[in-house]
């Protein structure tokens, strides 16, 4: 079963430049596999601060993470700097999946993609909660074109 | 596909005890998501090193990471010590697929499930080889 993930700089809405980090690579030279989930989770929580409002110290809502995935095309390694490409694949009542792509400067192809589901809850039961309406509205700026539910299950 | 929620850690015949650390925690008290791909990379890398025969830093040819997955099913938190299970899903000619489970202590269910892919390759051309035959034998117990 093989989802298929947009590749190139045109499907992303979203984008946060990212410093690597001396530490990201590992012996080989090249940004460590686990590291890309941080730049995942970089560009996804920057997005719900500053666009949906989300408020990571006090706020009654939190997002957790229930899937990740990544699938690691071409390396990178410090001391480039990435981009981190971000739209949203499903919108739902309590949970959105992103889909993410790790560019290097320049190149119109992700080096990864991957994606990142977050589920909504009340921060201090763990309830699933409806996505909060600024949080929303933020997310329905970065939705993919043209892809209902009802399309994915068609393919 | 069995449903991760019945799987427990007789499933996987490779096992790893792994701390966790301070530092593991996120603000919310628990271990961040990113972490938990590195517990899978530790026990994949160590089954790797130790009963497939990789040596990453004189072989030509040797693993990549391709593609992993993890699915969140609890919280694991500092200072409980994780169990991380692994075997092999699937062997193909220049790849094999590992399934991993970490469970949290004193937990039957796992804490989380995914998988690692690793594909062999030549490190001056960077195409994708057979999988050595050591490595081979060394999956096909643990499958």
């Amino acid at each position: 079963m093989r989802d298929e993930l947009p590749a190139t700089r045109d499907r992303y809405r979203h984008f946060l430049a990212i410093q690597t980090r001396w530490s990201d690579n590992d012996v080989y030279g090249h940004v460590n596999n686990v590291t890309y989930y941080s730049y995942f989770d970089t560009v996804v929580n920057c997005f719900l601060i500053a666009e949906g409002g989300l408020d990571i110290q006090a706020g009654k809502v939190i997002g957790v993470a229930v899937e990740t995935m990544c699938r690691f095309r071409k390396p990178l390694a410090y001391p480039e700097a990435v981009e981190a490409g971000l739209r949203v694949g499903k919108l739902g009542n309590t949970s959105v999946r992103y889909e993410i792509g790790i560019f290097r400067a320049g190149e119109d192809e992700a080096a990864a993609s991957g994606h990142f589901v977050h589920v909504f809850v009340d921060r201090d039961t763990s309830a699933p909660v409806a996505i909060p309406a600024p949080i929303r509205r933020a997310l329905e700026q970065i939705k993919a074109p043209g892809r209902t539910s009802r399309e994915k299950r068609r393919r | 596909m069995t449903d991760p929620g019945k799987l427990r850690r007789d499933d996987f015949p490779y096992r790893m005890s792994i701390p966790t650390r301070w530092s593991d925690n996120d603000m919310l008290g628990h271990v961040n998501n990113v972490l938990y791909y590195r517990y899978f990379e530790a026990v994949v890398v160590r089954f790797q090193m130790q009963e497939a025969g990789v040596d990453w830093v004189n072989d030509r040819v040797s693993p990549q990471a391709v593609e992993t997955l993890c699915r969140f099913h609890r919280p694991l938190s500092f200072p409980e010590t994780v169990e991380a299970g692994l075997r092999v899903e699937r062997i193909g000619n220049s790849s094999v697929t590992f399934a991993i489970a970490l469970f949290g202590e004193g937990q039957e269910a796992p804490a989380a499930t995914g998988h690692f892919v690793h594909v062999f390759v030549d490190s001056g051309t960077m195409k994708s080889q057979p999988i050595p035959a050591s490595a081979r034998r060394a999956y096909e117990k643990v499958r």
